[in-house]
């Protein structure tokens, strides 16, 4: 079902009449500069998001500003990488919209989807859990195991986003290249437009509902 | 220009670099490479923000520049050490591609200018607390000129001139958070009506691949919307000197503001040349 809603959002959404006539998903990645200012923008900006995420961890593990309120760091810094995270989201969305198959059949989207949702659930831990009592330890030099921990999972997180992300077009475990089962199984390759091939070359290609 | 132009005779030379140690173990992990070499472009842009920010006069205002220069110098140092080698390894692997592209140029121009604006505009000035010395001058002059040379080839560098948008674009985001009350929304009006004629210019009134009309189209508005950028920033340094008073003398001197940004600006714009090799 999800294959499908994509399959439509990339062939027939906005598309018009004719033989030459384009899906707004296609006139996205076959715009002339339009894809490539997107691109750069989602990936330019991990300097405001991430570049400033790091120095909030940095906080938190005591590495850095350990003289330095946590809530002040907090408060003046992180609408920096509130506004750095929407305009990577935005981007992101968009950059989906252009090869949104493509997308759904590549394993490091999968799992930069993965660390991104963990990423998430940390923040949500770490805002409604670890914060609770920041006021005991907002001036500590070294806050409390519970906000270490927090900070490490977070700079793991988003490493990891950033490493996936940047392998993704890199076409390594592409759907349709020889590749064990369990690879053709994570990115659903039997579904994909070439198919699932395992080691001994027998190709699978099941026509998605 | 490339550096196919600079130096011709090089190109045997620069075929055989991916052939040389480490270039040959880099090459078939180009691109675990170049996640470091992206991790470092993130920890330099987080420190040059904060940085920069606080010398335009915003961001962690409770700390003084020096401080904030103290406690960020190591990852700074990491961030510039880390974009540096990366790019030599990842350069030598793919030195070919390199050697015949503009944007390579503008890169390696911009990262020269942002080391130089980094160290000797920007450090002197934050340890100063924003204090001008002849020694921040003469940095900030030298750097801001090799940057003018990179910049001039961006905006003439035919297919990679468009990636010159991310530099707007940071430009127009320093604004909007260092603008306050009224002018934000005088500002966000002026860019988005610019956006819009930029939108309606080149999709209604110019017809579609109708390069010849569109090229001068879209530079006319391009300057239009940077003048709006910078004329907002200018006006907005001016409210707060009037806004001054003496309980806050470190928001200092203009020039200090103006290295603030091109501290930002310069390595946004080495790492926005970085991505458009991909596309020139």
């Amino acid at each position: 079902m999800i294959l499908a809603f994509l399959t439509w959002l990339q062939e027939s959404l906005g598309k018009g009449k004719g033989d030459d006539a384009q899906s707004w998903s296609q006139a996205l990645i076959s715009s002339l500069n339009f894809w490539s200012i997107l691109e750069g923008t989602h990936l330019l900006m991990l300097m405001l998001f991430a570049g400033t995420i790091l120095v909030v961890d940095l906080r938190l593990l005591g590495v850095t500003f350990r003289k330095t309120r946590v809530s002040v760091i907090s408060s003046k810094i992180l609408p920096l990488t509130v506004a750095g995270f929407i305009l990577m989201i935005i981007t992101g969305a968009a950059l989906f919209f252009a090869k949104p198959v493509y997308y759904y059949h590549n394993l490091w989207f999968r799992l930069k989807l993965v660390f991104l949702i963990a990423a998430m659930i940390n923040i949500v831990v770490f805002h409604y859990r670890v914060q609770k009592n920041q006021d005991a330890w907002d001036l500590k030099a070294t806050p409390p195991a519970s906000a270490r921990l927090s900070a490490v999972v977070s700079l793991l997180a988003w490493t990891s986003v950033i490493f996936f992300g940047r392998l993704i077009p890199y076409n390594f475990v592409e759907c349709g290249k020889p590749m064990p089962d369990w690879l053709n199984a994570a990115q659903e390759c039997s579904t994909s437009e070439h198919g699932a091939q395992s080691l001994d070359g027998k190709i699978t290609l099941v026509k998605p509902k | 220009m490339k550096f196919s132009i600079l130096f011709p005779n090089l190109r045997t030379w620069v075929l055989h670099l991916d052939k040389v140690w480490p270039a040959y173990i880099v090459k078939p992990n180009f691109a675990y490479w170049e996640v470091l070499h992206i991790l470092s472009i993130v920890i330099l842009g987080g420190c040059s923000i904060l940085l920069g920010l606080r010398l335009i006069g915003y961001g962690l205002t409770e700390e003084k520049p020096s401080e904030l220069y103290r406690n960020l110098k190591l990852w700074l140092h990491t961030g510039v050490i880390g974009v540096t080698v990366t790019g030599v390894l990842i350069g030598m692997a793919n030195a070919e591609k390199l050697y015949d592209s503009p944007a390579f140029f503008v890169k390696l121009v911009s990262l020269v200018a942002g080391v130089i604006i980094t160290y000797f505009a920007m450090r002197p000035l934050a340890l100063a607390d924003g204090e001008v010395t002849p020694r921040s001058v003469v940095g900030g002059a030298l750097g801001l000129a090799v940057w003018a040379i990179g910049l001039w080839v961006f905006l003439n560098g035919g297919l990679m001139t468009p990636g010159f948008f991310h530099v707007m674009t940071a430009a127009a985001l320093i604004v909007l958070f260092v603008t306050r009350g009224r002018l934000r929304w005088i500002y966000l009006a002026g860019v988005a009506t610019a956006l819009a004629v930029f939108f309606l210019a080149t999709h209604v009134v110019i017809a579609w691949g109708d390069l010849k009309h569109a090229d001068p189209a879209n530079v006319a508005i391009a300057v239009i919307l940077g003048l709006w950028i910078a004329g907002i920033a200018i006006v907005q340094t001016l409210v707060n000197r009037r806004n001054l008073d003496s309980e806050t003398p470190d928001r200092g001197a203009l020039y200090a503001k103006l290295i603030g940004y091109a501290v930002i600006l310069v390595w946004v714009c080495a790492a926005a040349a970085g991505r458009w090799i991909a596309y020139d």
